[in-house]
């Protein structure tokens, strides 16, 4: 298998008047070719902002303070404003949180599919057009709808012109950001199975970015559990719904009712997110986690492989008392 | 379907043509005060009943109310806007006299604001939390609070007092005969400092919108995208940012274009510059009831003229306005 993507020991941080909230702490994950990465956990949590870094969008107060994003062996972090404009797009798109607002209402579609193509491509206005048609049908529009405006699209339709426009350049990886917030849910599942077709016929590699774990388990190859900026537990799919071992991915498949099993009590996690200014050196989950023991609230525990492929980071797994 | 959009939209203009007449009709008439003073000046102590009745039977001030208004309203159809009493000259040749230096002025005044407001704006909102922003908003928000004849008078004490460099009242040189380039040159040279004291007092408010209307562009999800997308800052800045940052901009600016050619009575008081503002002053101090009605209805004209400009133009910036109407 070949890496595409690779993250490793990303921190962002935010500026505040209280203090330096750590929104994205010790983040590591990667992405093969062709493969769907689920990335889950609750609102707040740092999913956009691990995007935003990956895709390095963050700006004042918000700063990359440490780690590397590897594209393909390349590193993001460092790369200059003018390789990450050719990088962007060709390389690495996006699907945006909402794509009502992500698409500029004085400009038509097919203007701002068409900027993307000719930004990147040496290609004429006209085959740029084409190009520009031939996407919109892939994701289920008239092509010569390309001349409307955003606004005379319904939501769903615009959310599958967002996808359009990410794939635009034939990039290697999409990062979709909870693309489907706002939908309703039919249109979500509409949605989403086309990203899902459209990534296997593209041999796309995504990162599916969600707070929806039936459905993100759905889908994805592997998912990556994130809590208060941390990346708790890395797994295949399979491997996570069958063995969680972190004590907050485990609560949360209790929080997700299941269809399949009606009679699955959905019980749900008592406290609340932590505050992450100036949040003190010990497990940022050990607040609310039932099997906290004093170790949890001193030190931070190690994000590291427990079995092939499956990581997560809890003292609990050293300690051999896994509850 | 553009045409029964004009067809709707000049129907209403109509209706509303019609209430500013009448109203303006109505206004003089229901102002305190009698206009036989104005006409026959200090004299009308000593005059007989049959002499007052004379002089307002001239100026068909005798009729009712009614056939008044219908002459009025004919008038007003035909060009004649009447005959100033006390400046003893048809109206319509005193606005033809005034309404140039009028629209040259506050013309310049509101293009030459809103450019600079703009571009100023724009920077600020660019470089949001900086130095650059801070002190901007300062000089605008200092500008902001002084009253026009302030400025107008200061910078009079300076430049005209002073320091000599330009003439203190007046759009051009009494009796001197310029021609050519030479009266060009006189003529802005008068003009300069009302202008800067319009610009002075008038630039804010396109400033304060323009500088908060982009700000929230920036804050839009598109320009992340753009960004997102590979597009360079300066494209994003003059080309998906500007364009929708400027939609509040010529909203104000269109309500402002209605009220240009009613001038700057202030500035152009303190400037003694013979713009419409000064006449429709005078009017009213004299109690020139024709005048009075005269110069309000230029201003209504315009108003509804800029409106109907603003209809549309608006279409043609924000594709959502033209959609929703057609």
């Amino acid at each position: 298998m070949n890496t595409v993507l690779s993250v490793e020991n990303l921190s962002t941080y935010f500026k505040t008047d209280k203090g330096i909230a750590k929104a994205v702490e010790n983040v590591s994950f990667s992405l093969n070719k062709g493969e769907m990465l689920g990335l889950i956990g609750e609102s707040g949590c740092g999913k956009t902002t691990v995007a935003q870094s990956i895709l390095r969008l963050i700006e004042y107060p918000g700063k990359v303070v440490s780690g590397r994003v590897l594209l393909n062996g390349r590193d993001l972090i460092k790369a200059s404003e003018k390789e990450l404009s050719s990088l962007r797009w060709k390389e690495i798109s996006v699907i945006p949180q909402s794509a009502m607002n992500a698409l500029n209402p004085i400009f038509t579609i097919g203007d701002q599919i068409m900027e993307s193509i000719l930004l990147h491509e040496n290609v004429s206005k006209r085959e740029a057009l084409q190009r520009t048609k031939t996407l919109l049908e892939l994701v289920g529009i008239d092509g010569e709808r390309w001349r409307s405006y955003p606004h005379e699209f319904s939501g769903g339709m615009k959310q599958r012109v967002a996808i359009a426009m990410a794939l635009a350049c034939n990039p290697k990886l999409v990062i979709s950001d909870e693309s489907t917030t706002g939908l309703d849910v039919l249109t979500q599942a509409q949605v989403i199975a086309l990203i899902k077709s459209l990534q296997k016929k593209m041999d796309l590699s995504v990162i599916l970015i969600s707070h929806d774990l039936p459905m993100v388990t759905a889908i994805c190859d592997k998912i990556a559990i994130m809590y208060a900026g941390n990346i708790v537990e890395w797994a295949s799919t399979g491997d996570l719904l069958k063995n969680a071992r972190h004590p907050y991915s485990q609560a949360l498949l209790n929080a997700s009712p299941d269809l399949g099993n009606p009679e699955k009590e959905v019980v749900s996690i008592p406290g609340s997110v932590p505050n992450l200014v100036n949040f003190p050196n010990s497990c940022r989950f050990h607040t609310r986690c039932p099997h906290a023991f004093d170790k949890c609230r001193q030190e931070i525990p190690e994000f590291k492989e427990i079995k092939n492929g499956h990581y997560t980071a809890c003292f609990l797994e050293e300690e051999g008392n896994h509850g | 379907m553009l045409g029964k959009f004009i067809t709707g939209k000049l129907l209403q203009y109509f209706i509303v043509i019609f209430l500013m007449l009448t109203l303006n009709f109505l206004l003089p008439r229901l102002m305190p005060g009698n206009p036989l003073v104005f006409l026959a000046g200090e004299d009308v102590g000593f005059m007989s009943s049959a002499e007052k009745d004379a002089i307002l039977d001239k100026y068909g001030l005798n009729d009712s109310i009614l056939e008044q208004y219908g002459t009025y309203i004919k008038n007003i159809f035909t060009g004649d806007f009447g005959y100033s009493y006390q400046q003893k000259r048809p109206i319509s040749e005193l606005l033809m006299e005034r309404l140039p230096w009028t629209m040259l002025l506050t013309g310049l005044g509101l293009v030459l604001s809103t450019v600079i407001g703009v571009m100023f704006g724009a920077i600020s909102a660019w470089r949001r939390g900086t130095n650059t922003d801070a002190n901007l908003l300062t000089v605008f928000m200092f500008l902001s609070a002084m009253p026009s004849f302030w400025v107008g008078m200061i910078l009079v004490s300076i430049f005209s007092a002073q320091l000599g460099w330009l003439p203190v009242f007046g759009a051009e040189s009494a009796w001197s005969n310029y021609t050519g380039m030479d009266r060009f040159f006189d003529i802005g040279k008068h003009l300069i400092l009302p202008l800067a004291t319009l610009i002075l007092i008038s630039v804010t408010s396109t400033f304060m919108i323009m500088r908060y209307s982009m700000l929230n562009v920036l804050g839009e999800d598109y320009i992340m995208m753009a960004k997102a997308k590979g597009v360079k800052e300066k494209v994003i800045k003059y080309k998906h940012a500007m364009r929708n940052a400027l939609l509040p901009v010529a909203t104000v600016f269109m309500l402002s274009l209605g009220f240009t050619l009613g001038g700057a009575t202030v500035i152009e008081t303190v400037f003694a510059y013979p713009g419409v503002g000064r006449l429709m002053f005078e009017s009213v101090l004299s109690r020139d009831y024709p005048l009075i009605q005269a110069t309000f209805l230029i201003i209504t004209f315009s108003v509804v003229i800029a409106n109907f400009l603003a209809d549309l133009i608006y279409p043609l910036l924000d594709p959502k306005v033209g959609s929703r109407n057609g």
